[in-house]
Parts: structure tokens; C-alpha cells; sequence
């Protein structure tokens, strides 16, 4: 199934410029998740380390 | 018969039998049905009710048997409501209701290849999804086909409804298929380009489209271009950008309505027991509440189980309804934005593609509620007691209305403002004009006002 590519049905017509924009909306969109991601892992970890530490003391 | 409002799709359509509707599958779309059938989608769909049931069924009721795959019988949807006639909160559940479709089509290999807001409906006070064959499989790589429509149907309503003007949603009514982005970004305010996703997906979509609408596109490069990851990105973030548009009535010209009432407490409950009284005598199926508000009345019916739909001209009104029914989890209230001085009309392709409030109105419903309505049609719209009349005689098996008259202060306070061109606006020629269409079979007076409830019956069915 991956490798087969099946008919586009595309009865309405999606407009050349919203397919282009939509990509690089996706690709933005995409990044910005990743960075999120990033994100909250490093407030995860700083949150753990200050636990820790709280709990050494 | 083939449903008019089903055509455009060559992978089957509607057609309507003595017994039902039924949807004609044809062979071009074997390949997408039987993998929503078989890969868990459908069945997945259906236990969240997101996607109307259906049942397959024997092929020899088909119509046209030339190309015939499969005919299937959906779960009837009792009224068919359309996009013009939502509030803001139904329009944005409906646009989430099919971000949400497209993330699961998405984990079973599916998308949806269009996204129109015609697909949803409301039923048992829920969005639900009605067209089984807008799932195609999914090619990875390949842009959402339906991202032009998703903006035109439901994104740049919302914006406008949310940026600019309440009322812009009546653009659905002339364009059938979505508001055009570059006339959404015209309408909406410059703030509006610092508000990063109404200035992506309108401002920037315009832009895209303008540049590059006539130009030969190497599509084949296009449709491999987007990497799932992109996709599943894009219909999150236009999930959380539906999210973040919220429509409040504060600061508007609807801000007071709520207050604006000159009932004691005492002439409400009275009010509401006498609406009991003509409901338990009806015993009636379905309810339609005409100028019904916040649905205070409509609740009495529909909290009974009797399916009730509440139209209000007020988008404020209907969308605090909806939200009310949301919260109530009820399933028998659908409330709906209607002016029943211009009901919606017949639009379309050959004016039959999307229905009038008559055409819907099959038969007469059982039971017609009309409350503290009349004097704003007589005064505020110049509109006969006989238009009226018959109007409601078209529509109703039994009226329940309302009489208000000039003393009242509510119609004083119509009247304040124009000249009172009204010497007829009386309770007897009320009840004259009404009884060329209906039988009075009882009024009473409400208590602390000089309003009278009537329950009329239709002479058209007087004897049955």
C-alpha cells in the first residue's frame, strides 16, 4: 500500500496558490511544533533539576 | 429521485425513495469505500459519532445502475439545516468537527477530499458528519485537497463574525462555496495582518492565490511536496486557530436584549404554564418556535423529548441557545439563526440546491409556537395580520400565539419612534383575520400584562 499511489479524485479544484501556501504553511507549522516539543522538554528537565535539588536540601 | 443537492461529486450521490434516503456508491470510489469500511475508520468514526451511520442494502433499489458499486441507507437526519443559518459556536464546532475527522482519516490512511460545511449537520444537539464518501485514500506527500474550501467555508466566516461583524455570516448565503479569501481579507481590518493565523490563512492566502491563480503549476511537483508531518502540523494549527476565535455579544448592539423584558415574575410563570397546558392537549411530534430567543419556551417542549427547533433573527440569542444546549447535553433542541420576515430561500443550481424554510417544511409541523412575535412583525415590518396568518397556516398544524396589544409597553415602545399607521392592530380583528386560516380552540390572558395566548387549529385539518 505505501509505495502505491492511488487516483487523486479531486473533484474540486484546490487552487494552485492555496496547494503553494498550504506547503509552506505546513512546513512553518511543522517547525514550530518542533519547537514547542523542544521547549517543553527543557522546561521539563529544568523542572526536574529544581525538584531534585529541592528535595536534596 | 436524485437529491438536488447532489451532484457535483461523480463518486455517487442522494437519491430519495418512497421509504428513505439512500446514497448510490459508484465504482470510481470502490477502492476509498471498502478501505473506510475495512480499516477501522468508519467503525472508529461512528463509536465517537462523529459520522452518520449507515447500513448497506440491496443494490437493486438503485436508480441508475450504470457504474453502481453499492447503495447505502444513512440515518436520517430529521431537518437539514444550512451554514447561514448557524450561529457562531454551531459554525466553529462544525469546522472542528471536521479538522478532527481529518486528523483520524489521516492515522488510517485516509483524508478528506473536500471540506464543505454543507457535510455537517446537526443532530441530537451535536455536529455530526454527513457525506461517507468525502474520504479518499492518502497519497503521502500530497497537499489536503480541502484546505481552499476549509478557509472559504469555515475559517474566513469565522474571522469576519469574529473580527469584524456578527452578521457577515449571511455571505454564506451568496456564496454557496465559502466566502473568497481576497473578499474576506478585504472585509477584515488591518489588526487583523498582526494575528499570525488570520494573516496565513486569509491575508497571505489571498495573496498566494492572486499570484499565482493563473499560472501553470508543475502539480506533480506540488503533490509530493507535502510530507505528512507538514500536513498533520497544518490541521493542528488550524485546529488551535478555530480554537482561538470567540465571538462575545458584550459591546454590541445586542449587548441589552437580554434584560429587555416587562413581564413580572409572576406573568412568566404564568405564561410557561399555560404553554403546558396547550402542550399536553396537542400531544404534538415536533415543535417549531418562531421568534423563540434564548429558548426558554422551547425548552418546555423539547425537555418533554418532543424534537424542537428554536429560530431567533438574534445571533446573540441563538448562540447562547446553542451553547445552553451544549452544556445540557440536550438532543432534542436545535436552535437556529432565521429572519422570518426573509426566510432563507430556494439557492443553487437551478434555485433547487439548497432548500427554502418552505420546501424543508414538508408538511405542516404539529405544533407552531409564535410568542410576543406579533407586534414586531405588524409594527416594526408593516406586515398584515392575513400574511401572517397565512404564512402560519402553511406551517402549522397547531398555533400557539401570542397576542400583544398597543397598550402593552413593548408596543408603545415600537411605536414611539413612527407614526402609528395601525388602527387594525386590535384583538378582534386579530382574531378575525386568523380564523380564515385556523379555529380558535382556546385563548387565555397572561397574568399581571394584557397579552393573550391562543391555541389555534388549521382548518386544513379541523376534521382529522
Amino acid at each position: 500500500m505505501k509505495n502505491k499511489r492511488h487516483l487523486f479524485l479531486l473533484y474540486i479544484d484546490p487552487g494552485s496558490g492555496s496547494l503553494i501556501l498550504q506547503i509552506v504553511l505546513g512546513f512553518i507549522a511543522a517547525i514550530a511544533t518542533f519547537f514547542k516539543l523542544f521547549w517543553s522538554r527543557i522546561k521539563m528537565i529544568v523542572g526536574k533539576l529544581f525538584s531534585k535539588k529541592t528535595s536534596d536540601e | 429521485m436524485q437529491s438536488k443537492s447532489s451532484f457535483r461529486d461523480p463518486s455517487g450521490f442522494i437519491f430519495i425513495q418512497k421509504d428513505g434516503i439512500y446514497r448510490q456508491i459508484n465504482n470510481n470510489y470502490k477502492m476509498h469505500y471498502d478501505h473506510l469500511m475495512n480499516s477501522g475508520l468508519y467503525s472508529t468514526l461512528i463509536e465517537q459519532g462523529l459520522l452518520i451511520p449507515h447500513e448497506e442494502v440491496n443494490s437493486s433499489i438503485a436508480t441508475q445502475h450504470n457504474d453502481l458499486y453499492k447503495v447505502i441507507k444513512p440515518q436520517v437526519i430529521p431537518f437539514i439545516s444550512y451554514p447561514y443559518e448557524w450561529s457562531f459556536n454551531q459554525l466553529k464546532d462544525a469546522a472542528l468537527l471536521t479538522l478532527g475527522i481529518q486528523k483520524i482519516a489521516l492515522e488510517y490512511g485516509m483524508t478528506l477530499k473536500d471540506s464543505s460545511a454543507y457535510n455537517v449537520q446537526f443532530y441530537n444537539g451535536k455536529p455530526v458528519f454527513i457525506d461517507t464518501l468525502s474520504f479518499e485514500l492518502y497519497n503521502e506527500g500530497n497537499p489536503w485537497v480541502g484546505y481552499r474550501q476549509f478557509c472559504q467555508h469555515f475559517f474566513a466566516p469565522l474571522a469576519l463574525m469574529s473580527k469584524s461583524d456578527i452578521r457577515l455570516n449571511q455571505l454564506l448565503r451568496v456564496y454557496l462555496d465559502g466566502i473568497p479569501v481576497d473578499l474576506a481579507s478585504n472585509l477584515l481590518s488591518f489588526k487583523t495582518y498582526f494575528n499570525w493565523s488570520i494573516l496565513a490563512h486569509i491575508h497571505l492566502h489571498a495573496k498566494s492565490q492572486k499570484r499565482y491563480g493563473n499560472k501553470n503549476i508543475n502539480t506533480e511537483k506540488i503533490n509530493n511536496r507535502m510530507k505528512k508531518e507538514y500536513l498533520i502540523a497544518l490541521i493542528d494549527s488550524l485546529e488551535s486557530s478555530i480554537k482561538k476565535l470567540h465571538w462575545e455579544p458584550k459591546n454590541t448592539e445586542w449587548a441589552d436584549y437580554y434584560n429587555d423584558t416587562n413581564y413580572t415574575e409572576n406573568g412568566v410563570q404564568h405564561k410557561k404554564q399555560i404553554v403546558e397546558q396547550f402542550l399536553a392537549k396537542v400531544n404534538p411530534k415536533t415543535v417549531w418556535d418562531i421568534g423563540g430567543n434564548v429558548g426558554i419556551f422551547s425548552r418546555l417542549a423539547s425537555d418533554k423529548g418532543i424534537p424542537t427547533i428554536c429560530f431567533d433573527i438574534d445571533p446573540a440569542a441563538v448562540d447562547k441557545n446553542y451553547l445552553e444546549v451544549k452544556k445540557r447535553n440536550e438532543k432534542n433542541l436545535l436552535p437556529l439563526l432565521l429572519d422570518v420576515t426573509n426566510p432563507s430561500p430556494n439557492i443553487g443550481w437551478e434555485n433547487e440546491e439548497r432548500e427554502s424554510l418552505l420546501s424543508r417544511c414538508r408538511s405542516p409541523v404539529d405544533m407552531v409556537f409564535a410568542l410576543a412575535l406579533i407586534h414586531h412583525l405588524v409594527i416594526s415590518n408593516n406586515i398584515p395580520f392575513d400574511k401572517i396568518s397565512s404564512f402560519f397556516g402553511k406551517i402549522s398544524k397547531y398555533l400557539l400565539i401570542e397576542f400583544v396589544p398597543k397598550e402593552d409597553s413593548q408596543v408603545q415602545r415600537l411605536l414611539s419612534t413612527r407614526k402609528d399607521v395601525f388602527p387594525q392592530y386590535t384583538r378582534d380583528h386579530f382574531e378575525r383575520v386568523f380564523s380564515t386560516n385556523f379555529e380558535i380552540v382556546e385563548s387565555q390572558k397572561i397574568a399581571d400584562s394584557q397579552r393573550v395566548l391562543y391555541l389555534m387549529l388549521n382548518h386544513n385539518f379541523a376534521l382529522s
